[in-house]
Parts: structure tokens; sequence; C-alpha cells
């Protein structure tokens, strides 16, 4: 790789040489309760997302479990889990850290604070609805896109008041050179904001869209929106943050656009399953997309192994560097598994199984979850200028760690299984569930896990939270004396 | 597009926003192009066919108002979490092979969903043809408390679908005849299956993807019994049998 790396990593020094009245305290400042307010509630959303998927894990347990009321049933907590996770998390998730990256890499104060306030109470209240609209009964159908077609006017609308505010402020930045943290950024505001609007366009603005062209249109935005827009802004968190903490330039820029465009070419194809009841090029067109993405998956490595060769001594040091790295690593093992379950050989066995469970589960926890905890580790204690209490950073970390690995090997092995037992008709189909029940059972344990670190993180938020009020307040009251 | 955002200083930076816009509208397109106009323009229009030539039997036929109430049901309560509704072809699974249809699914199935449900995961079984496998009461028995009828069915059980009364003077025609597997009622009481559990059985007995189509032709060596059976008229699969 004879490209020179000139892109030196976002530095932690004040900000600006060329503009030295902007300091970092003063970009923090700018985008304090905006971010607040997004990452607050994102986190309350993961944890009644998981809290939701625990409900429905214990009816593999118990079959009977909560099954006197109509808004627990499996399939409605399902769909209200999957919206909380996405809609209620991910996207603020990823708007949070989005922003911030905005401000610090272009060096320019956050446009329009109160706007993107109002765009979050609005997202919350639409996506508080629509989660409830789900619980009782009104769920669209189309999966990953199950909050009522009436709610898609209000939540594109918030997200683009706070989404014209993030390119508003990549307009204005004072450094005009961009970093590759900013693309993702800039790529998956402009991403969920199309997709969305294809997607409720044509599934819900009669005349909708007939037979399995649905299937198509609703299979395409669900993988654009896991995939692109949050696949993008975990990679935007992951590309800033390791070669910052670690001190040390990213190896190559060109790697990091190529990785880039690559994903965001093939990275959008996919999603429809292998044998999908439609003209079998659309499947085949998928599944090409999907191995194509082996093209940013070695760029990335190439560019990470580069980056941070020598350096994993520090690992313990920092707590937003072990998130990180361990977003990257699970980035590459659910995209790895992605493409290899794109080949018919393979496909054949793992479509329909818990395999393909265990892979999105891995990309949305041990990916998405894991790069936002580990930006909210640094962006946090700056917004509030306070520290988080280590020992409980500490137990997120490995909570989360272990509790996504022993839910993925077990959803993974039992899916696995599951696959390789239906291959026979011989196996009846209740035997099959049954024998894959245990690995699907011992998954809850990680759930379990899952659930212990999200509330160390709560925790850890809301006492930094607490703790800044008091100080704040203690403050006021000596100003008074 | 890579050496046009190729910056001074050999790094690749996107120095002017609008490259950048102008690459994500052409990625954008391409994946919507390919996902949401091309298979509309394709699918889109797709029509009812004569499956029996020179009969004016049409599938699929219309749904019935009771089926599409029963469809409405199946969505609210989210059965695609478990249950797909497409059977694949033999080269990319083992669906046929297991007897879970009679020919694999093709776009023409589904021209009258709204929306089309086709599931992403199999924790219970595949239902395009559950129509042909069950009848309205061993669903509703199924609905009731799965056990009943599947021993060591996963499936949760869906007992507010019914309604345990009194019996009054005559019992209930619909009332659910318990198997002496469960416990018994107190006596006097029944397990009447509300609207929404009848509709919902409907449904689920007219699924059944049961013509050939020019797209999906029976297989070569097709069964003399499967033959008869699927080429009775398609009207008569939304009705049923009981």
């Amino acid at each position: 790789m004879a490209v020179s790396t000139t892109l030196t990593a976002p530095s932690a020094q004040p900000v600006s040489s060329n503009s030295p009245q902007i300091t970092a305290t003063e970009l923090d400042a700018s985008c304090r309760w905006p971010l607040l307010a997004l990452f607050g509630s994102a986190v309350l959303w993961l944890f009644l997302g998981v809290v939701l998927g625990f409900i429905n894990t214990m009816k593999f347990h118990v079959p009977g479990f909560l099954a006197e009321c109509p808004c627990f049933t499996y399939g409605r907590v399902h769909a209200a889990q999957s919206s909380a996770l996405l809609y209620g998390f991910g996207l603020q998730a990823s708007l949070g850290i989005g922003l911030w990256l905005l401000c610090r890499l272009g060096k320019a104060k956050l446009v329009g604070a109160v706007t993107i306030l109002i765009g979050t109470l609005f997202w919350n209240a639409a996506v508080t609805l629509g989660v409830c609209c789900i619980l009782g009964g009104e769920a669209s159908g189309y999966d990953n896109l199950q909050m009522p077609g009436y709610m898609g006017p209000v939540l594109l609308w918030s997200y683009l008041m706070i989404a014209v505010c993030g390119i508003l402020t990549y307009h204005r930045r004072e450094e005009r050179e961009s970093y590759p943290s900013q693309w993702f950024v800039i790529a998956g505001l402009f991403w969920f904001a199309w997709i969305f609007s294809v997607a409720s366009m044509v599934l819900f603005c009669p005349p909708t869209a007939r037979g399995v062209v649905q299937a198509s249109v609703a299979w395409w935005y669900s993988h654009n929106l896991t995939n692109i827009v949050l696949g993008f802004s975990g990679l935007a968190s992951i590309f800033y943050f390791i070669p910052k903490i670690l001190g040390r330039p990213l190896h190559s820029s060109y790697l990091a656009g190529l990785a880039f465009w690559t994903l965001a070419l093939f990275g959008s194809w996919g999603g429809i399953p292998m044998g999908a009841p439609m003209p079998s090029w659309i499947p085949a067109m998928a599944a090409l997309g999907t191995i194509f993405t082996i093209i940013p998956l070695i760029a990335v490595a190439i560019n990470f192994c580069h980056t941070t060769c020598g350096q994993l001594k520090s690992l313990d040091k920092d707590v937003t560097l072990q998130f990180s790295y361990i977003a990257l690593l699970f980035w590459f093992i659910s995209s790895a598994q992605q493409i290899v379950s794109a080949f018919p050989a393979v496909g054949a066995l793992t479509t329909f199984t818990w395999f393909t469970v265990a892979q999105k589960n891995l990309f949305l926890f041990g990916f998405f979850t894991m790069a936002s905890f580990g930006a909210m580790y640094y962006i946090l204690p700056r917004l509030l200028v306070i520290e988080p209490c280590p020992k409980l950073a500490k137990a997120n970390f490995w909570l989360m760690l272990l509790g996504v690995l022993i839910s993925y090997l077990g959803l993974g092995v039992g899916g696995a299984n599951q696959g390789i037992l239906l291959m026979d008709p011989a196996n009846k189909f209740t035997d099959v569930m049954r024998a894959t029940m245990m690995p699907v059972r011992v998954s809850s344990l990680g759930d379990l896990m899952i659930i212990g670190g999200i509330l160390c993180f709560l925790l850890n938020f809301f006492g930094m939270f607490a703790r800044r009020c008091c100080a704040c307040c203690k403050a006021k009251k000596e100003a008074c004396k | 597009m890579l050496c046009l955002l190729q910056g001074e200083e050999g790094g690749l930076q996107v120095k002017y926003g609008p490259f950048l816009f102008l690459g994500l509208l052409c990625c954008m397109a391409a994946s919507s192009l390919t996902f949401v106009l091309a298979p509309q323009m394709q699918i889109g229009g797709l029509e009812q066919t004569n499956s029996v030539a020179d009969l004016p039997v049409m599938y699929p036929s219309q749904p019935a108002g009771v089926t599409h109430q029963g469809a409405e049901v199946y969505r609210a309560n989210n059965c695609a979490a478990c249950h797909t509704l497409q059977i694949r072809p033999r080269n990319l699974g083992p669906d046929l092979q297991r007897g879970l249809g009679f020919r694999y699914s093709v776009a023409r199935d589904y021209i009258f969903d709204k929306p089309v449900m086709l599931g992403l995961q199999r924790v219970g079984p595949d239902l395009s043809n559950v129509g042909a496998r069950m009848n309205p009461s061993t669903i509703l028995l199924h609905l009731y408390n799965p056990r009943a009828t599947v021993d060591h069915s996963i499936m949760p059980p869906y007992p507010f679908l019914f309604e345990k009364r009194k019996i009054g003077r005559v019992a209930s025609p619909d009332a659910l005849v318990l198997p002496a597997t469960l416990p018994p009622l107190e006596k006097g009481y029944e397990i009447v299956p509300r609207k929404e559990a009848l509709s919902l059985a409907y449904y689920l007995t007219s699924l059944r993807q049961s013509s050939y189509l020019f797209e999906a032709p029976p297989p070569q060596k097709a069964k003399p019994v499967a033959t008869t059976d699927t080429n009775a008229p398609a009207a008569t699969t939304n009705s049923p049998a009981k």
C-alpha cells in the first residue's frame, strides 16, 4: 500500500489551529442537550427492547408464559421488540453519535439544537405510540417496518428535523477535508430518509404495491436499515475512536474509501431469502451483492490490521477502545456469516433457521450496540463533564461480551443443527424443533447477561446525570450565598 | 469515482460535499431500482390465470370476506414471526421433499395478499398448504392448546381467542371437543371460539397452493392421486372442508 497516510487521526487537542476561538469544550457544549436527549431515550428504548426480547425467550421455556394477554403474544412482542431496538435505540443512538462526530470532525458547532430537541421529542412520541399500536394488534406485517403506516409521516418528519441539522453542521464545517467517519455519517442520514420514504410510499400509500413486490420492498428496506444505516453508524464510530485513542493515524484513507463505496453499492443489495416466491433474479441479485461485500470486509480488515498492529497491549486501558475493538470483531464475524450464507449450498441449509437470527443478533448487539456503547463512553463524560463509574463500565463490557457470545453460540449451533436435521425428510419437524430447543434455551442465559450489561450502562448514564445535576445545584446554591 | 475523490495530498478525501452526495445518490438509485422498481415492473401487474385449460376457473381466487378477516388476525398477532408462507424450489431447500407443498410457491400465489407475510423464520412449520393438512376443528383446537393436537409442540396457546362460558339450553355447535389428554373442564362449561379464532381458522384452511401454473408446473413424476386432488377447482379452496 504505497498510499501516504496524510489524514491524521482525529486529534485530541483543542480542535482547530486555524480557528483558535472554537475549542472542543465549546463544541461539546453546543451539542449537550440534544445529544443527552437522544442518548437518554436511546438507552431506555434499548433496555425496553431487550426486556421484551426476554419475555419472548421465556416462551421457549414455558410456552404458556403470559399467554392469556393478547398484548404479550410471541408475534406482537417480537414486532414491538424489533421496533424498540431499531427505531427507539438504533436510529437515535446513530443520530446522536453522528451529530457529535460531525461537530468534532468538522470543527463546527451543532446547528439547530432546539430543532433537534423537538425532533427527538416527536420521534420518541411516534415510536412510543407505534410500539403501543403493535402490542394492541396494529402491526403492519412487514418485517422491521412493523409500526403502522400512519406513523410514517411523523417518523419521517421528525427524523428529517434532526438529519437536516446534521447536514447543515457538516456544511458549515471549518475543516474542509472530510474524514471517513463523516462520509459514513452523512451517508447514513441520507440513506434512512430515502429508504424509509420509498418503503412507506410503496407499502402504505395507495395504490400500494401488489403481491410479492411488497415482500421485496420490505426485505430491501429491512436489510438497508440494519446493514447500511446502523452499519454505517457503527463503522463511523469505530473509524473515529480506534485511531484516535491509539493516537495513530488511520493506515489508509484509500482503503477506507474503497470500503465505504463498495459497502454503499453492494451492502445495500440483499435481505431476500433464497428461493423466495419471486422471479429468481431478485434473490440472486441479493445474494450476489452480499457476496461482493467481501471487498469492504477485506478492505476494513487490512486497514485496521495496519492501524492497530502492535497496539493490542493498550486494549485494557480504555473502555471505548475495548468496546470498539470487540464491535469491529463482531462486525467481521457477522458479515462473514452473511456472505457465507449467501451461497446456495449453505443458504439451502440455513434459510429460515435460528442461524440467520444468530447473525442478525450478533450484528445488532455484538456490533452496533457495542460500538455505540464505546462511543457513548467517550462522548457522555465530555457532555456532562463528569467521569463514568469505571467498575460499572467494566461490568457492562464483560456482561455484554459474554452475553453476546453465549447467545450467538447458542442460536448459531442450534440453527446449524436445525438446518442439517431438516435436510433429511425422515426427521419430523416437531422432533427437530425439540432437538434445537436446548441451544435456544441456553441462549436465553446470554440474553439475561446482555440485559445485565445494559442495566449497568443505564445506571452509569443516569448516575452521571444525577451527579452532574447535584453538582450544578450545589454550585448555584453557593453562588446565591 | 475513486480518482474523482482523490485529494491533493494523496489521501482519499471528499473535499466537496456534492461528490459524496452524487455518489450516494447513484448507490441508492442502483439498489432501489433493483429491488423496488424492477420487481414492480415485472410482477407488479400479475393477474389471475386459468389453472385448468378451457375452464373458467381462475387462480388464485378472490379471497372471501371472512378469509380477509382471518388474515388480519394473522397479521395482528404477527404469526409470521414463527411461520413462513413460502415453499422453496427443490434445489434451494428440502421443503418439497418434506411434503410441505405440492409445488414451489410463485409470485402469482400472493396477488391478493395485503400485506404479504412470507416470513423469515420457521420456529413452526410452513403454512402455505396448511389448508390441505388440517381441518378447521383441528386448527381451532391447536390454537386453544397446541399440545392437544401435536405432541411436544412448542407453540404458545392462544386462550384469548376463545371464551369459556356456561352451557345454555343447548351446547354451542362451535364448542371445542377437548381430547381426553387435556384436563377436563368444569361441568356445565364449554370452550367456544370467538369471531377472531373462527376467521383465523377460515383463513388458514384457505391456504392451499395447489393449482399448477405455467410458472409452477407439476413435478415430472406426478402421483396420480396428487394430480386429481390438485386439479380441483380453485374456487372451492376458500371454503373450509368440513
